[in-house]
């Protein structure tokens, strides 16, 4: 029975160093496999969106291996398989390519649907501008589309930040690995779950609110 | 096919795979339970009901479910030793509380965008509230259930490999003390690592389940639109 001795100030005021170290990490994580998988999703999923031939089947075959498989399994495989055959990535790198891997493949499919919703005679009126593809893409098709894709996409991220407490498993110092390490040091375990609660649904509660906003702000003006 | 691999197969398979389906069934049968109870009572207009269930559903889809898994597994016995749970039990806990905030956040919509007219003609042929739902307002729900429901399925058998995280032998974990088994020297392991070909395996294994139900769920979505 360890509410009698429930004491969050204490925990927090004891141990506030290594909890933000962790926020940090949790956070400098997600930045990196944010980024990554914007970058990953927009690329493979213009691909994907006009069929561009060998990029597009091998996007395919990429998304449905991860979204096939536990990321869990996939954590293992960089981490506890790589070294096998020389390939050993620290737990660092594998925190941050790991869910970068994930979301990027998520975000694919999302940024894809978002081409693909695009009606054909907008870009028809592209060419008929004179754009070429190129021009037609970054200029009709992806503020269209990508308008489109953006709470979708943002789920993903979102997904990707909360994906990021799995680093648990690798022993990367993040905010979850941080407050159950200090949990079995101090028995203050409930203490170290209200903190994850607080700072995780704080995070996802605020990046759904700007989903929220931003779906009402950048809607289309049709759909208005 | 090497020596080493016909035991280790037994293992994962013998061990393994029965904790897999066995935390998956039991989580997609809770989930789909307290669910559709909770996203339909979700749908009546009283406020402190609908406050209760709304934080419910919003606290687990936003904690990560390895937290979940934690609150149940280090959590609730520190509150009480009678809710002191093994880690396959804790996972299939930990699972339900976040399917069942996903199923009844889906249950919402399916029974909302049901016309009014189903209710009010429920209700003229002498239906109470039970009634009027159990009988016509779910079961035509239950059709816009079933594409998010086969994508709970495999969402839920994916993260059943989270209760390798508190120890609980499934796939993921007796593949795992498999590799480790196996870099002991002899008699119990061969001195070698074989982490590659296992967890390659595991993963095959997990896309053999989860391809199907994939596909099964893009083309009910599919069909649902036409």
């Amino acid at each position: 029975m360890l509410l009698a001795t429930y004491d969050l100030w204490a925990f927090v005021s004891e141990n506030w160093r290594e909890l933000l170290d962790g926020l940090v990490n949790t956070l400098k994580v997600s930045a990196i496999a944010i980024a990554g998988s914007f970058v990953i999703g927009l690329v493979l999923g213009a691909a994907r969106a006009h069929r561009i031939p060998v990029v597009s089947q091998l996007t395919a075959v990429y998304v449905e291996i991860i979204r096939n498989t536990p990321i869990l399994v996939q954590i293992f495989m960089l981490f506890y398989a790589l070294p096998q055959i020389g390939i050993r990535l620290d737990a660092f790198t594998t925190a941050w390519l790991s869910v970068m891997i994930w979301g990027g493949a998520f975000n694919s499919e999302n940024f894809r649907a978002g081409f693909e919703a695009v009606p054909q005679r907008y870009r028809e009126a592209g060419f008929a501008l004179g754009f070429g593809r190129l021009g037609t893409f970054l200029n009709v098709t992806l503020p269209i589309g990508g308008r489109i894709a953006l709470p979708s996409s943002i789920n993903t991220y979102i997904s990707v930040l909360k994906n990021t407490s799995l680093m648990y498993v690798i022993g990367y110092a993040e905010l979850t690995t941080t407050a159950i390490n200090i949990a079995n040091l101090t028995l203050e375990t409930l203490e170290a779950l209200t903190v994850l609660g607080v700072v995780y649904l704080a995070l996802v509660w605020s990046l759904s609110a700007a989903i929220r906003m931003l779906e009402s702000r950048l809607a289309l003006p049709e759909s208005r | 096919m090497p020596d080493w691999a016909g035991p280790v197969a037994r293992y994962i398979l013998e061990t393994g795979l029965p904790a897999t389906l066995k935390i998956s069934a039991a989580a997609v049968v809770g989930s789909a339970m307290i669910g559709i109870v909770f996203g339909t009572l979700l749908t009546i207009d009283f406020r402190p009901s609908r406050m209760l269930i709304r934080g419910y559903i919003e606290i687990f889809r936003g904690l990560p479910i390895l937290v979940t898994v934690f609150v149940v597994y280090f959590g609730l016995p520190a509150l009480s030793q009678t809710l002191k749970f093994e880690p396959v039990p804790a996972t299939a806990i930990a699972l339900i509380l976040w399917g069942s905030a996903q199923v009844a956040e889906a249950t919402r919509g399916a029974v909302v965008s049901i016309p009014r007219e189903q209710h009010e003609a429920a209700s003229a042929l002498g239906f109470g509230w039970v009634g009027r739902h159990r009988f016509v307002i779910l079961p035509q729900a239950f059709r816009r259930l079933l594409p998010p429901f086969v994508s709970l399925l495999v969402n839920i058998v994916q993260n059943s490999t989270l209760a390798a995280v508190i120890g609980g032998i499934e796939l993921l974990q007796a593949s795992k003390s498999q590799v480790e088994r196996l870099t002991f020297f002899p008699p119990a392991g061969i001195g070698e690592i074989h982490a590659v070909e296992i967890f390659g395996a595991v993963m095959v294994l997990f896309f053999l389940i989860s391809f199907p139900l994939t596909r099964l769920a893009a083309y009910l979505e599919r069909r649902l639109i036409v």
